[in-house]
């Protein structure tokens, strides 16, 4: 219920593009450091034209061309099945061998990865592309022969960050072999559901790793994930161990005799022997990816091999502007879409020095990135802003005290506040270095936006236009084209197909045309590729430079008069008032509006339910956000309907605000809170005549989902 | 947004809760919070988060409680580490 005195809400407030959930005002611009354009890979603004749309799809042939083929392409980009697309039709290439052996041939004793132990005592492990060459071939031979793996098998790899992982992977892509490798962090069970979704027979994993100093145990999460796999059906044939310490086994889970087998014990069956690299179509699958954040089946996102590879080199050239005798040190985890990219295809097809560290960023200590920059000579930096964040909170003093020198650096994965972006530019950077701030995702193999570092100045808090050859947009919800320069948010969208995109959801392919393509498809049955617009799920602002500000998932906003308010930020607000226990922000189909915010909100012991408290909330939300995100309703409630882990179940409290049908509670742990729920809002809402009108079919089912349930 | 990674790092930090857990009952529910931070989508993540520092929270007063100081240090530690990734994760609110 309102508070009596409360202003009412005024509809057409203009609300500046600092309102919206993310409050930054714009950014000076740094320009790129004159040391860096004199070095880089793309310092002339000519690139551009060459990337123009005009030149579109042919000018992807630029990142093709710095890969050997073993059969040129036909067809740069084959649209005959649209949204499914398909570069470089009818070349071959294998990503192995672009990867290694045309570098071993070339310069052997040339280090291609160095593995640094999280342990500071022990050294850090220089494999040259000779060596990677040499074990790639025998774990090849090993996975043909001994596991009778062949070209289109998956293979699931749970493994930690270790040379060894991208030794399985380049083996894996040798054969043609699909890889599918879960974050080592995640459980034996959500490995177990990736074995079941892909099919694998294989699992590769490790007996133990380095984390925060202590050796954990790894392969006990083998065996619980052979029991969720064969819950869905999927049994494993083999279970390959890599020791972390050869000849000695690191944990305390027995190994099944018949199924487990240690990788060490079996190679030397095959040391010497070499495993021709298989030609492969540009269209062959390498790799699944599965992105996590997904209630039901698991998402599977598959990359070609000739399109994704040219499009990771090309964008590790010019975005990451490596060269061959750099030292590149990306510290994502290549479980993740970043480390596939830009520790392992990208950097090695580049015929670069790849750095691997195994442990967390602050052990045993926040200097421990800068002493490995120092060490190893690092020049090419590369983190997310959560590392940074952290970084600069346990040492914000530390990068000084080491002699390194970065000429790049990157931060990738969410929007970084201008204040932390300061802090890496002139600490972690010393002030020398350029600065990309990239945007991009599983699904797009690479890059999508950023600056072209040598050419474009960085802005703090915006990643930059699109990258070469693509073509952002944002729409608005009806599909209108929402103007560079005009403050409105929108949702972002990618005009045009780009070689690194995914090819499909892995036996899914109708979920990958419903998630990706049929919002702002505009006709199904179009062949040509402008009426297949890529949506992202992102929302964004384009400012009147160009440049694009991510604002995060469009699937946990509110889209309140075109203005989008995060939940998160909403509920976070709601819970700065000390009384309240938690909060719940859900949308209300409003004609004015399109949707108005209401909060529901539940009270530590001791307090109770009244109109200053509602008024408190309101309140909070206003200061916190702006005015545009003030809820119409605050509903004070004695608790959240809940399921029994405790998560509150959000559409049940959209679908009683709406006056929605709440759907099944019978699984809730309080189902009997929901009748009470709807009792008080419903009552009070019909009293002030505030009941909304009847829900369309496509309201009703964004009102059943909200809250991802 | 290549977001995946929060879901994964808040993974391992429940891992961590979940071997300073003294109780099968307390274990069994970080495990169902392990599980919703593997599968939910990046927005719950920092309900997650929350859910997970109130319990670790109660593992503690549990642990004083019954003077197993040892226990306490372990879970307060956890906790520690979990609030930090949350604020640096811009999962939670810094206090």
């Amino acid at each position: 219920m309102m508070a009596e005195g409360q202003e009412p809400q005024d509809p057409t407030a203009q609300v500046s593009e600092a309102q919206i959930a993310v409050h930054w005002r714009e950014e000076e611009n740094y320009p790129p450091p004159p040391a860096f354009v004199a070095q880089a890979n793309a310092a002339d603004p000519a690139i551009f034209d060459r990337f123009r749309e005009e030149h579109f799809p042919e000018c992807f042939t630029e990142y093709a061309d710095l890969l050997t083929w073993d059969e040129p392409w036909r067809t740069v980009l084959d649209t005959s099945n649209p949204p499914f697309w398909k570069w470089f039709t009818g070349g071959r290439l294998n990503a192995s061998y672009n990867c290694v052996d045309r570098h071993a041939a070339s310069t052997p004793d040339k280090t291609a990865i160095i593995f640094v132990p999280e342990l500071e005592s022990d050294d850090p492990v220089h494999v040259t592309y000779s060596d990677l060459h040499r074990q790639v071939n025998e774990f090849a031979a090993l996975l043909r022969d001994f596991c009778g793996l062949k070209t289109g098998d998956r293979v699931t790899l749970h493994m930690p960050m270790v040379a060894e992982l991208p030794v399985t992977m380049l083996a894996c892509a040798r054969l043609g072999v699909i890889h599918s490798e879960v974050f080592g962090g995640f459980s034996g069970t959500a490995c177990g559901h990736r074995i079941a979704d892909s099919g694998s027979r294989i699992l590769i994993t490790m007996d133990g790793y380095y984390r925060a100093g202590s050796l954990t145990d790894h392969k006990v999460k083998a065996d619980e994930a052979l029991a969720a796999a064969r819950e869905e059906g999927q049994e494993v044939d083999k279970v390959l161990v890599w020791r972390r310490h050869p000849g000695q086994y690191a944990s305390a889970t027995p190994m099944t005799e018949g199924r487990d087998f240690f990788v060490d014990d079996l190679l030397g069956n095959y040391r010497g022997q070499l495993v021709e690299p298989v030609s492969m179509p540009a269209e062959a699958p390498l790799f699944l990816m599965y992105t996590s954040g997904t209630t039901g089946r698991p998402k599977g996102c598959q990359h070609s091999t000739g399109g994704y590879l040219a499009y990771v080199t090309g964008t590790s050239r010019y975005y990451q502007d490596i060269h061959p005798d750099d030292v590149y040190w990306c510290m994502a985890d290549i479980g993740w879409i970043t480390g596939h990219s830009y520790i392992v295809y990208g950097p090695l097809a580049l015929g670069t020095t790849t750095v691997i560290y195994e442990g967390v960023p602050n052990y045993p200590d926040g200097g421990r990135p800068w002493r490995i920059a120092e060490q190893l000579g690092v020049k090419i930096f590369h983190t997310s802003p959560t590392a940074i964040r952290m970084l600069r909170k346990v040492g914000p003093e530390e990068p000084k005290k080491y002699h390194y020198h970065f000429k790049h650096m990157t931060t990738v994965g969410e929007p970084i506040e201008p204040e932390v972006w300061r802090w890496y530019h002139s600490e972690v950077g010393k002030g020398e270095a350029a600065i990309v701030d990239t945007w991009w995702q599983t699904e797009n193999g690479g890059f999508l936006c950023s600056t072209l570092p040598a050419v474009q100045p960085m802005k703090p808090g915006s990643c930059g236009p699109g990258v070469l050859g693509v073509y952002p947009v944002i729409y608005d919800e009806d599909g209108n084209e929402v103007p560079a320069g005009s403050g409105t948010a929108g949702n972002i969208c990618i005009r045009n197909p780009w070689p690194g995109i995914f090819q499909t959801i892995w036996g899914q392919p109708e979920r990958f045309v419903d998630t990706y393509y049929r919002k702002y498809n505009k006709n199904p049955d179009s062949k040509d590729w402008h009426d297949w617009p890529y949506f992202a799920g992102d929302g964004a602002v384009q400012a009147a430079d160009g440049y694009f500000r991510i604002l995060g998932r469009v699937d946990d906003v509110i889209n309140v008069a075109g203005h989008r308010l995060g939940t998160k930020e909403i509920e976070s607000a709601a819970l700065t008032v000390p009384e309240v226990a938690e909060a719940a922000a859900v949308p209300v189909i409003d004609d004015i509006r399109g949707r108005v915010v209401e909060v529901y909100a539940s009270l530590k012991p001791g307090f109770e339910a009244s109109p200053e408290m509602e008024a408190k909330v309101s309140k909070a939300i206003e200061t916190e956000i702006g005015k545009i995100a003030r809820p119409k309703n605050v509903w004070i409630v004695p608790d959240m309907p809940k399921t029994r882990s405790g998560k509150i179940m959000r559409r049940v409290i959209a679908s009683i605000s709406n006056f929605a049908d709440v759907g099944d509670v019978t699984t809730l742990a309080n189902p009997e809170i929901v009748e009470d729920i709807r009792h008080h809002v419903q009552s009070a809402k019909v009293a002030r005549d505030d009941v909304p009108r009847q829900l369309t079919e496509a309201e009703f089912e964004e009102i059943k989902k909200y809250g991802g349930e | 947004m290549t977001q995946q990674y929060l879901a994964g790092e808040l993974s391992v930090l429940l891992e961590r809760v979940q071997a300073v857990t003294t109780t099968d009952a307390a274990r069994c529910q970080v495990c169902s919070l392990r599980h919703e931070a593997e599968t939910e989508p990046v927005w719950a993540l920092g309900w997650v988060t929350v859910r997970a520092l109130a319990l670790t929270e109660g593992l503690c007063w549990d642990s004083l409680c019954r003077g197993d100081t040892a226990a306490f240090t372990r879970q307060a530690a956890a906790g520690a580490a979990l609030h930090e990734f949350g604020v640096c994760a811009g999962l939670l609110h810094d206090a």
